[in-house]
C-alpha cells in the first residue's frame, strides 16, 4: 500500500464510513468485518456510526462488494460502497447495463494491493476506476502479460481431451446458481435459469443440463466479464468457471482489438453493437 | 430413430435459414428442381440474429451431427443490422464451441442471398459432405438422444 499502513486505511475507511452515514444522505456502508476466524472475513452492512468501528481492512478481505448494490435497485437513500478496483469495475458493468443509477451509489474509492485470492496475482486494475472519495495513493497498474497464458495451453490439447475435460467438469456442478448469484454481469432482473416454464435450462443436475447452463452463462457473460473472479470463488464444486469466460475474452481481443470490462468509457458490450469492418468469415 | 453403425449412415443437418434471403434461396433451388442432399432439416427464423447460442447446444443435444446458420450477406438485412450481430456472435460461439472440443465444421455461418439458390446447394452439399467423414457427432448428446450410444448398446443387435 503506497502511504498507508492497513491499519491507517482501516482508520480511513471507518472515519469516510462515519461521514457518509452523519451526511444523512447514505443508508448503509458495505465493507467487510472481521469474523471469528482471522484469515475470513464477511462482507458487512454498516447502518450506525457504531458499526461503522466494526468495518475492517486486511488482506482477507475478497468478497466482491460491487454486486450488494443491485440488492436494492430503487433505494430511498443512496448506498455507499467501499471499492478496490475489481469493486468499482463491478459497479461500472451494473452502471453501463443500466441496473443502477449512480446518484443511488456513494463509493468510497480504496487503492487494493492485491487479496488471498489467487485472481488478484493477475490484477490490472489495484486502483478504483470509479469513486467519490479516495482512499490511499494511486499506485502503477501492471498489464498482465499472462492474462491468457492458461487459455492458451488449454487450447493445445486435442478436441477430445478438451471436450473430456469439460464434461468432467460440468458433471460436477450442482446448479446451485453461486456463480451467478456473486456475477456482476448477472444482473438480469430474471434469469433465465429461473423461468423453468420456459424449458430453457432444465432443473436436473445432470451432464446435460449443466453444459446448457455453463455454456449459456459463459456466452451471456463473456462479453461483459470483468473478471474479478468472484464465480470461481464462490462455487462449491470448484469448476474453472473463468476458463470459459476468459476464453471469449480472449477471442474478442483478437478478433475486434484490445477490450476490457467495466472501466468506465461508456463503450458498448461486444455483441451488443458491431462495426461494418469487423472480420467476416462466413462468406 | 437408431442408426446404426453402417456405411448408409447419414448424418442430421439442421439449417437455421432467414426467412428473407437463405430461405428465398432454398425455395428457388427447390423451384430450379436442384438437387441437394436430404439431410439438411430446414428451420425458418425472421432473421439469423434471432438463432440464439443455445439453439444450437439443444440442437447438439438432441441428435444433430452439425448445424448451419444462414442468412443475408452483411448490408443486405432485412432489418438493416441484424447480421452484423449474427457475425459477432457466431465468430466467437465457433470459437467457444471449438474449445469445448466441437469441430468447428460443425457449427458454421454462412451467408447465402435469395437469389443464390446455386450457393445453398453448394453450401449444403459440402457441409454435408464435411459432416459425413467427420461422422455421427459424440459430443454434447444427451444420453437418451445419444444415437451412437444406440446403435452400439440396443440397435446393433
Amino acid at each position: 500500500m503506497a502511504g498507508l499502513t492497513e491499519a491507517q486505511v482501516q482508520d480511513r475507511i471507518r472515519e469516510e464510513a462515519k461521514k457518509a452515514l452523519a451526511s444523512g444522505e447514505v443508508s448503509a456502508v458495505v465493507g467487510w468485518t472481521s469474523t471469528r476466524f482471522e484469515d475470513k472475513t464477511k462482507p458487512y452492512f454498516a447502518e450506525t456510526e457504531a458499526e461503522c468501528d466494526l468495518l475492517v481492512w486486511n488482506k482477507y478481505c475478497i468478497n466482491g462488494t460491487g454486486k450488494f448494490a443491485l440488492d436494492d435497485r430503487y433505494p430511498e437513500k443512496k448506498i455507499a460502497i467501499i471499492a478496490r478496483g475489481c469493486d468499482s469495475r463491478a459497479l461500472n458493468r451494473m452502471l453501463r447495463d443500466k441496473q443502477l443509477k449512480r446518484e443511488n451509489l456513494y463509493i468510497i474509492g480504496v487503492v487494493c494491493d492485491g487479496k488471498e485470492n489467487a485472481v488478484c496475482e493477475g490484477c490490472q486494475h489495484k486502483n478504483p476506476l470509479t469513486y467519490d472519495v479516495l482512499i490511499g495513493e494511486p499506485v502503477e497498474e501492471q498489464m498482465n502479460a499472462e492474462r491468457f497464458k492458461e487459455i492458451e495451453a488449454f487450447e493445445k490439447l486435442t478436441p477430445d481431451q478438451r471436450y473430456e475435460y469439460w464434461a468432467k467438469q460440468y458433471d460436477k456442478c450442482i446448479h446451485c446458481y453461486a456463480c451467478r448469484n456473486a456475477c456482476p454481469a448477472c444482473n438480469c432482473v430474471e434469469c433465465y435459469a429461473d423461468q423453468y416454464r420456459t424449458g430453457w435450462q432444465g432443473k436436473a443436475a445432470d451432464r446435460e443440463q449443466n453444459q446448457v447452463y455453463g455454456l449459456t452463462r459463459a456466452f451471456h457473460v463473456g462479453d461483459r466479464c470483468i473478471e474479478c473472479g468472484e464465480c470461481e470463488r464462490v462455487c462449491p464444486m470448484n469448476l474453472p468457471i473463468m476458463r470459459q469466460t476468459k476464453k471469449m475474452l480472449k477471442d474478442i481481443n483478437d478478433l475486434f482489438g484490445d477490450y476490457e470490462c467495466g472501466l468506465p468509457d461508456d463503450a458498448m458490450p461486444v455483441l451488443g453493437t458491431y462495426k461494418l469492418e469487423d472480420p467476416d468469415e462466413f462468406m | 430413430m437408431s442408426i446404426k453403425k453402417d456405411d448408409n449412415w447419414e448424418p442430421k443437418i439442421l439449417a437455421f435459414c432467414c426467412n428473407w434471403c437463405t430461405y428465398t434461396g432454398a425455395d428457388l433451388a427447390g423451384l430450379n428442381r436442384m438437387k441437394y442432399p436430404e439431410n439438411v432439416r430446414t428451420i425458418r427464423v425472421p432473421c439469423s440474429s434471432r438463432v440464439n447460442p443455445q439453439f444450437i447446444l439443444r440442437a447438439f443435444q438432441k441428435g444433430a451431427d452439425g448445424v448451419l446458420v444462414c442468412g443475408c450477406h452483411p448490408g443486405d438485412c432485412h432489418y438493416a443490422t441484424g447480421n452484423y450481430f449474427t457475425r459477432r456472435r457466431f465468430m466467437l460461439m465457433q470459437r467457444l464451441l471449438e474449445y469445448n472440443g466441437i469441430d468447428p465444421k460443425r457449427f458454421q455461418a454462412k451467408w447465402i442471398s435469395g437469389s443464390e439458390a446455386a450457393k445453398f446447394r453448394d453450401t449444403v452439399t459440402e457441409v454435408s459432405a464435411q459432416i459425413k467423414a467427420l461422422g455421427p457427432n459424440t459430443k454434447f448428446v444427451a444420453p437418451h438422444y445419444d444415437n451412437a450410444l444406440q446403435a452400439k448398446e440396443g440397435g446393433a443387435e
